[in-house]
């Protein structure tokens, strides 16, 4: 599975304003809302599904790196998308260090297989540091988009 | 029926012994012989030795066609796999115990699915939720297998004369979550249809999400309800899932816990309770939180003995309700002269939930609304049955009869006329017992 085939383009945020766990995922959470993505009236119920899963244990996997997610019944399909912070944000990483990449994923709980296939896909492309560390450097959402094309072409993970 | 216990300890026991008393054939497995020969010794029932997870003991065991499997060994992982394997060899229905929270949150891994498990259940949450109920809502019905204690009912009494009284139910403007399930007047209980209309003197049953509830709850009375104060002893498991469920606007929440790692938690994932590091088990720090003034006072610490002491100090102190977790069958009867107005037994609280797992065909769980003659139901939608053929409003539904919510994997939804059931749905719905056999039959494959 491709980064295209679940990262919604328009709800890309290469300059993420808030700067706490929470706000951070309400942010990302919203610019789907904005890019019609999901539907207005179930942001809340969202942002509170990815709320406590957080509870479970930190999705900051490390190395500034956080892949927020749950599943919820009002999307149809996987949706994604991708927010870098410039300062970083605590989010009680495993390895304690700030998060500036966020990849927020939400998917419909019918399809357990693609949910697993995205999040494998994440986890892998972002062992590639010179892919983590072009991303942080971006500053526009065009700029992560096109790292993500290149991701998708295989031209980080050997 | 044809049952299978995995596990002999108190919980495994006492649930088999039960099951045996109405009348079940029971079987239980456990890997220690000491508590087989126990079982052998003071059970009338078929105990086998050896554990769980291994093909050949089931098979020993006859899961295969048995009408409900049960894994409640003191290991969550052995009861994952045996309850799958128990399905795949031809048990009907399974249900494992699990203690982890993480098994029963599906956000990234989904576990009930994956194994192919009917239900996981987790005794903290279920004690939990029991005590949740007495404190919110004292008399309501047993609604905690619902949408894992998210779906609630409760009886509101119509006392006064507010704008919603006379009004259609079709025109009062409900938050679209909730439904009125009943209205119970002149000592007759039946479903509400759209026509209706409330009177004063009423008593209404209303189903929907927790949140949603306590909103609504307020258009029928003039005068908010006081918010209770309720001081939770212990922030384990089930103090913890007890908190979560309570706070918000109707109660305020205070938990006393003495390890301090689990402070930080308990504070970090709490946001409207306040977490004090304190050992509740002292009298002394039970005074100086003026535990006194309390409403409720719950002692969840993990320990009877604790949990009673706990609670005489809480009553003399001045605390008017006192609850405790008490888990040994035999102290039950002395609980009650203590002055502990609620004893909830982890044990007690899953039997009857496995009681509830006894029936056949598409039905998951039957339970009563207390003093009516309406059931609840919860019924698996299944391929091809004729209650999926059209949306709601053109099914023949009985009019006594409402489809209170539709839930899809953990998320529940109040069902509009326009909605259609799918397979793999599960129905609640509130049945007059007259139409409980109609409404079966729309949901059985082979009834129609």
């Amino acid at each position: 599975m491709k980064f295209a085939d679940f990262v919604s383009a328009g709800s890309i945020k290469a300059g993420l304003e808030t700067d706490t766990k929470e706000e951070v995922i309400a942010e990302l959470v919203t610019a789907l809302v904005a890019a019609g993505q999901i539907r207005e009236e179930d942001n809340d119920g969202i942002l509170k599904a990815i709320m406590k899963r957080e509870e479970l244990g930190s999705t900051g996997i490390g190395r500034g790196v956080a892949v927020p997610h749950t599943k919820h019944p009002s999307v149809e399909r996987l949706v994604a998308t991708v927010g870098v912070s410039q300062e970083g944000i605590d989010f009680n990483s495993l390895d304690g260090e700030k998060v500036q990449l966020f990849f927020l994923l939400i998917s419909p709980p019918d399809q357990p297989g693609d949910h697993l296939r995205a999040l494998e896909n994440i986890s892998r492309q972002l062992r590639d540091d010179t892919f983590c560390r072009f991303l942080k450097q971006s500053k526009t959402p065009e700029d992560i988009q096109q790292l993500l094309e290149e991701a998708d072409n295989n031209q980080f993970v050997s | 029926m044809q049952i299978v216990v995995l596990g002999a300890g108190t919980v495994g026991t006492s649930i088999a012994n039960l099951l045996c008393l109405h009348g079940h054939s029971v079987t239980v497995v456990d890997s220690d012989v000491d508590y087989i020969r126990r079982v052998n010794e003071t059970l009338d029932i078929r105990a086998v030795s050896g554990s769980a997870s291994q093909s050949s003991v089931l098979f020993q065991a006859g899961v295969m066609g048995i009408d409900l499997c049960l894994a409640v060994t003191g290991d969550d992982e052995v009861n994952l796999v045996a309850a799958s394997m128990s399905k795949a060899m031809g048990a009907r229905r399974t249900l494992a115990r699990v203690f982890a929270p993480v098994f029963r949150d599906m956000s990234t891994f989904d576990y009930q699915r994956h194994f192919n498990i009917d239900r996981l259940l987790s005794l903290e949450q279920l004690s939990a939720m029991e005590l949740a109920r007495g404190i919110r809502n004292p008399g309501s019905v047993t609604m905690e297998n619902f949408a894992k204690g998210e779906l609630e009912v409760k009886e509101v009494g119509i006392d006064e004369a507010t704008p919603s009284v006379g009004v259609p139910l079709k025109n009062l403007k409900l938050s679209t979550g909730i439904r009125i399930g009943s209205i119970l007047r002149e000592g007759k209980m039946r479903i509400a249809g759209a026509e209706d209309a409330i009177q004063v003197g009423d008593r209404i049953t209303l189903i929907g999400q927790r949140e949603d509830i306590d909103e609504v709850t307020d258009v029928f009375r003039k005068t908010a309800e006081p918010k209770i104060g309720v001081v939770i002893a212990g922030g384990g498991e089930t103090g913890y899932h007890l908190a979560r469920s309570l706070e918000g606007e109707r109660c305020a929440v205070v938990v006393m816990e003495s390890s301090e790692e689990r402070c930080e938690f308990l504070a970090a994932n709490l946001k409207r309770s306040t977490v004090l590091q304190v050992d509740a088990t002292r009298r002394a720090v039970l005074e100086e939180e003026r535990v006194g003034s309390a409403d409720v006072f719950v002692a969840c610490t993990g320990d009877d003995e604790n949990n009673i002491m706990a609670g005489v100090e809480a009553r003399e102190i001045g605390a008017k309700r006192i609850m405790s977790i008490v888990g040994r069958p035999d102290y039950a009867n002395v609980v009650g002269k203590l002055g502990i107005d609620l004893a909830v037994s982890p044990r007690e609280v899953m039997a009857r939930q496995v009681m509830s797992f006894l029936n056949s065909g598409p039905v998951i769980s039957r339970s009563s609304l207390p003093g009516g003659s309406i059931e609840v139901l919860e019924i698996e939608v299944i391929q091809g049955a004729p209650a999926t053929e059209h949306v709601l409003a053109n099914l023949p539904l009985p009019s006594a009869c409402l489809i209170a919510a539709v839930m899809k994997e953990d998320y529940v939804r109040v069902p509009g006329a326009d909605d259609r059931l799918v397979a793999g749905d599960t129905v609640v719905a509130l049945v007059d017992d007259s139409a409980v056999e109609d409404i079966i039959s729309l949901f059985d494959i082979n009834g129609a």
